[in-house]
């Protein structure tokens, strides 16, 4: 599968996470790069990133800043 | 018929990308560029699924903040980013890490392994192996589960006190703490490889071949001593994975008072 995410850094947020299957690779790229080109438009710093993985929860395991705080990337360790 | 990005473009657009300001030609071009990564990264997280079994978490394409923050950081092209396409997997202990790397360097035999574990960057373990396919290279990550949970730590602490946390930088009693929860991971590390050195001795030992009812006295107190420092080890390892836990706490702890 894949993830599309848009993350505030500064806030340690995530802003956007959506999921597309595999069939629907090409939308998901074309999807991230609309949200970009929109987000540069508007001057807003975010990062914006494709991740593919088998499943959410794998992703979560190899990706946590973006879905954890710091009190939590360390109490579930 | 599309036309391939020259290596020049590639780089005026690094350029452009280091001082920031971007246009959308400039995003489209960028993400042509990625998406030019495309068939490479298919076929090594292809070939890492089918023959290694494991399930890599992708990253197609690097983020166009990453790539700007990286050309601003090093004196790089963009045509010289080694990571603009990769993955990473994430294995329990150092022993399963050198396994895998192994295992990735003969299924990648031109690969280039870069061991940050021999040289860490400020503090970063883990080691990279570079697959270079249709002249597109694909980092591959492989980290311990104790050199994830630090880097996890390193990056958000970038993105939440200072970028320049993640390179060193930034506030020095930040540094501090992460240098020494990096030292930390170091000693397990070493805890782990000296037990599995205790286990091949004691698996050796116990593997030669004896006549039946001749295992001498002192044959068996050897091997009663390796038994020993086996789990005197097991237990160190248990402790210092506990300890760096526990140092980790104190940082995020610190940071919210």
């Amino acid at each position: 599968m894949l993830f599309l995410i848009e993350y505030a850094r500064e806030k340690g947020k995530l802003v956007t996470f959506k999921a597309f299957s595999e069939k629907d690779s090409t939308l998901a790229k074309n999807t991230r790069l609309e949200l970009e080109l929109d987000l540069n438009r508007r001057g807003v710093n975010r990062e914006v990133v494709l991740l593919e993985a088998e499943n959410e929860e794998a992703l979560r395991r190899t990706h946590r800043r973006y879905f954890e705080n710091l009190e939590e990337l360390v109490r579930a360790s | 018929m599309k036309t391939e990005i020259s290596k020049a473009q590639i780089d005026r657009l690094g350029d452009r990308l280091r001082k920031g300001n971007l246009t959308d030609s400039d995003l489209r071009l960028l993400d042509e560029y990625r998406r030019s990564f495309t068939s490479a990264y298919e076929k090594v997280v292809g070939l890492i699924r089918r023959e290694l079994e494991v399930d890599p978490t992708g990253r197609p394409a690097k983020s166009t903040t990453s790539i700007g923050e990286k050309l601003r950081r090093e004196s790089i092209r963009l045509s010289q980013i080694q990571d603009i396409s990769g993955c990473r997997l994430i294995v329990a202990e150092i022993a399963d890490q050198d396994f895998m790397v192994a295992a990735l360097s003969k299924l990648f035999p031109t690969s280039a392994v870069i061991d940050r574990r021999q040289k860490p960057s400020h503090g970063y373990r883990a080691v990279h192996v570079v697959a270079t396919i249709q002249k597109r290279a694909v980092e591959i990550q492989v980290r311990t589960a104790l050199q994830q949970l630090w880097a996890e730590l390193s990056e958000k602490l970038s993105d939440l006190v200072d970028p320049a946390i993640k390179y060193g930088g930034g506030s020095e009693s930040i540094q501090r703490i992460l240098t020494k929860a990096s030292a930390l991971v170091i000693r397990q590390e070493d805890f782990e490889l000296r037990l599995i050195s205790q286990k091949k001795r004691a698996n050796r030992l116990l593997s030669t071949p004896r006549p039946e009812g001749q295992v001498n006295e002192a044959d068996v107190r050897v091997i009663q001593a390796l038994q020993e420092r086996v789990d005197s080890h097991q237990e160190h390892v248990i402790k210092a994975r506990e300890v760096v836990l526990e140092c980790l706490k104190d940082i995020v702890k610190d940071l919210s008072d």
